[in-house]
């Protein structure tokens, strides 16, 4: 089921996200400004891993009348997963500009 | 409150309102976030993209529960119809042979306990053929309304007796 998760740049930019702090609990706002991703893109791909269990996702707990904040991390597997495929895909994610490789 | 942060809201409230039930988490995580942006414009565009992926979430398992649901029922009621057509029509069919073998049954016993005994004017096939037809027609009448499916299977055997008698007929006597 995993394996089905597609690699696109913008799932790398999540994952990378996540793995600055494997352990920290981090908010979809915060992730999309740390990443650059719209929130129409970066939801769709929170949603996809967590369906895939490499997202666990919980209620932040508040004081009374703020309204909580859903919170995202990585689970043990998406740790592997993120870890596994950063380090597969490390050298076809390095940016590139739109006319590389073109000699004048 | 600006009119564009409040139609961000108002925007991303209708979107999750619209959520199906596996996207209302989603829908109201992303609607939490929008307090913590603080330009009005980013918040309009963070709504924006938001009403898009919850829809894009949305949609399509709505639609699969929706296809999956009316596939259960199209299917239970088609399980449930065909067996109890089948088990009908068999019913019917075994009551039906079963009293055609008990009239030929008992046409042959008279016959074998009493070899002497002439029926007289009534012919053998009116006892094998015509009594069971009859027997046949008023249950098929009896049962049309209240058990459809196993007057069918007499209907069924009705017809396959009285076209077996008749091609037999046509057979020996033409």
């Amino acid at each position: 089921v995993k394996l089905l998760l597609k690699l696109t740049p913008q799932t790398l930019l999540v994952l990378d996200a996540f793995l600055l702090a494997p352990k920290q609990w981090r908010y979809g706002y915060d992730i999309s400004r740390h990443t650059g991703l719209k929130s129409g893109t970066l939801y769709p791909i929170l949603m996809r891993m967590a369906d895939r269990k490499l997202l666990e996702t919980s209620w932040e707990t508040t004081e009374l009348g703020t309204p909580p904040r859903h919170m995202y991390r990585l689970t043990a597997d998406g740790l592997g997963f993120a870890r596994g495929r950063r380090a597969s895909s490390s050298t076809i994610t390095v940016p590139r500009t739109a006319f590389a490789g073109v000699k004048s | 409150m600006s009119a564009t942060r409040r139609f961000a809201a108002r925007l991303l409230g209708i979107a999750a309102r619209c959520a199906g039930a596996e996207s209302q988490e989603w829908a109201h995580a992303m609607l939490r976030e929008l307090d913590y942006i603080e330009s009005d414009w980013a918040a309009l565009f963070w709504a924006l993209g938001s009403a898009t992926a919850i829809f894009r979430h949305s949609v399509p398992r709505g639609f699969r529960a929706w296809l999956g649901k009316r596939a259960g029922k199209w299917e239970a009621m088609m399980g449930e119809s065909f067996a109890k057509k089948a088990v009908g029509v068999i019913l019917g069919i075994v009551t039906a042979a079963a009293v055609a073998g008990t009239a030929f049954g008992i046409v042959h016993l008279l016959f074998r306990l009493f070899p002497a005994w002439d029926l007289g004017p009534v012919p053998w096939w009116v006892a094998v053929i015509v009594i069971p037809e009859i027997i046949f027609v008023v249950a098929i009448v009896a049962l049309w309304r209240k058990r459809r499916y196993m007057a069918e299977g007499i209907l069924l055997s009705a017809i396959v007796l009285i076209t077996h008698f008749i091609l037999h007929v046509a057979n020996h006597y033409h």
